[in-house]
């Protein structure tokens, strides 16, 4: 096995335009949730939360990239802007037969998305449509903009699995860096907030809708109040470099990236599966070159959707006990669908760093169905070695994957 | 229409739709080498000229529009054709 390590992270967040600022208020265990009470006016749409990210600053993308973007592939392309600049690489410079980029989204822009075929339905035709509408609702917008932003000529890939895709991402360029054929992948995802996103899951019953006047408080993984999830939006980009490249080039390792897995259970498309999450953990686990012992922390999917939250509790109880800190941050920074595996790991990543980790805003009285494990419900000091993280996905598919702290010896 | 209220008009659909700026709309001005302008951005152009003008120009006829002066020219016929 080749090891791996993170040498760039970037992010936008409902709690921040970049990394620090995100990692910030998760310590101060802030909610980027909000209301949306324009929701109120589409017909059979009950959840109107959802958490935005706050304004950003994309004029600094020349005009002709920029036209192409939708909101997604504009986050993407500055958490990849900051990931790069962290990692102190230059897109541009990068071999491209070694490098590799990997990010998705779960669809198209879905604003756009909704411009253009309400034009298309008044028209009764394509006249008057934009020539760039198509590029932003490709389903491979968000790496094809990030790659024309930055000037970037080589492989690319775009994986999507809504909700596990930039996770799904970072194993799939982890197993890459593995080929032998590159030595550095680029890899993350990005989703933007609209009221269809929230539809989605509210039709099938799984989005928050008794908490439209309290906004803060909707989203409670793992609690006994919880309705369901709240959507929210940005991007998530970490960069995978082999030890040889990173060395050879003098960088800097954040953390080391162990390992993971994705498998889809092809048993049901919305319903999660105790057994497939315990076949995804062990595999990650076991890719790891680790036993579930050695895992100090899992970051946990958790939606706070009924049925999700208790299969990952009673799955994370048979496989850890009750002793493994758990939490999810779903709580402050809502559901970011395609970016959430990709904060995730960035989030643990700087737990890791500054030996803390973080707890699960909301969870005042813990669901008896989620007992049996160790949910943190504050900041806990803790030097943590190894760190498991979730991501759960419709469609069945589910990706687990481990990183652990530089130089955790095993 | 006339003159110099289809060069005010293309002007400020210019500037605002492609981000250029208006020292820089002189009739002379090429919009590839000049305004930095491709087939994608004229495609686009065409659009707003025709929400702008509320009339149609047939696509085929970028192909004959170099200059500034030739999207003058081009809204003129369309609004005297319009008219």
């Amino acid at each position: 096995m080749k090891k791996v390590f993170i040498s760039g992270m970037g992010a936008l967040t409902s709690l921040g335009c970049d990394v620090a600022s995100t990692f910030n208020g998760l310590v101060e265990n802030r909610s980027g949730i909000k209301r949306f009470a324009e929701w109120e006016q589409y017909n059979g749409l009950h959840s109107h939360v959802g958490a935005p990210v706050p304004a950003y600053d994309i004029m600094k993308v020349p005009r002709s990239a920029r036209r192409t973007m939708s909101r997604m592939s504009e986050m993407a392309t500055l958490a990849t802007m900051q990931a790069l600049g962290q990692a102190d690489l230059r897109l541009e410079n990068c071999d491209g037969e070694r490098t590799l980029i990997i990010m998705g989204s779960t669809s198209g822009s879905p604003v756009t998305l909704e411009l253009y075929f309400k034009q298309l339905f008044e028209r009764g035709g394509p006249q008057g449509q934009m020539s760039t509408s198509f590029f932003k609702v490709m389903n491979h917008s968000v790496p094809a903009n990030v790659a024309s932003a930055l000037g970037y000529h080589g492989a690319l890939l775009s994986p999507s699995s809504a909700c596990s895709t930039s996770s799904q991402a970072l194993v799939l360029g982890w197993e890459l860096l593995q080929s032998g054929f590159y030595d550095c992948v680029i890899a993350g995802g990005a989703d933007e907030l609209h009221y269809m996103t929230a539809a989605i899951f509210d039709i099938v019953l799984a989005a928050s809708r008794r908490y439209n006047y309290e906004p803060e408080r909707a989203s409670r993984p793992f609690d006994r109040d919880r309705d369901g999830l709240v959507v929210s939006e940005g991007a998530g980009v970490v960069i995978l470099e082999t030890e040889e490249r990173l060395r050879r080039r003098g960088g800097l390792a954040l953390a080391e990236f162990r390992g993971g897995a994705y498998v889809c259970d092809g048993l049901h498309m919305s319903q999660s599966s105790g057994d497939a999450m315990r076949q995804t953990m062990g595999q990650a686990i076991r890719r790891a070159q680790l036993v579930p012992a050695d895992i100090g922390y899992i970051n946990a999917h958790a939606t706070a959707t009924l049925q999700g939250d208790i299969e990952e509790a009673q799955t994370i109880a048979k496989m850890f006990g009750e002793q493994t800190p758990v939490s999810s941050l779903k709580g402050n920074l809502g559901h970011s669908l395609a970016a959430c595996g990709a904060v995730e790991v960035i989030a643990s990543v700087l737990m890791m760093q500054n030996n803390v980790l973080l707890p699960t805003r909301n969870l005042d009285n813990p669901d008896a169905m989620c007992l049996g494990v160790n949910l943190i419900r504050e900041n806990c000091s803790s030097a943590v070695q190894h760190v498991l993280s979730n991501n759960f996905a419709f469609g069945g598919m589910n990706t687990s994957l481990v990183i652990s702290a530089v130089g955790s010896g095993q | 229409m006339m003159e110099q209220e289809i060069v005010s008009k293309v002007n400020a659909l210019m500037a605002r739709g492609f981000e250029l700026s208006e020292k820089d709309l002189v009739p002379t001005a090429r919009l590839k080498e000049d305004l930095g302008l491709d087939s994608l951005d004229a495609v686009d152009m065409l659009v707003h000229l025709e929400e702008s003008l509320g009339s149609r120009i047939e696509g085929e006829r970028l192909m004959q529009v170099k200059t500034l002066s030739d999207v003058y020219g081009l809204v003129k016929e369309a609004a005297a054709s319009k008219s």
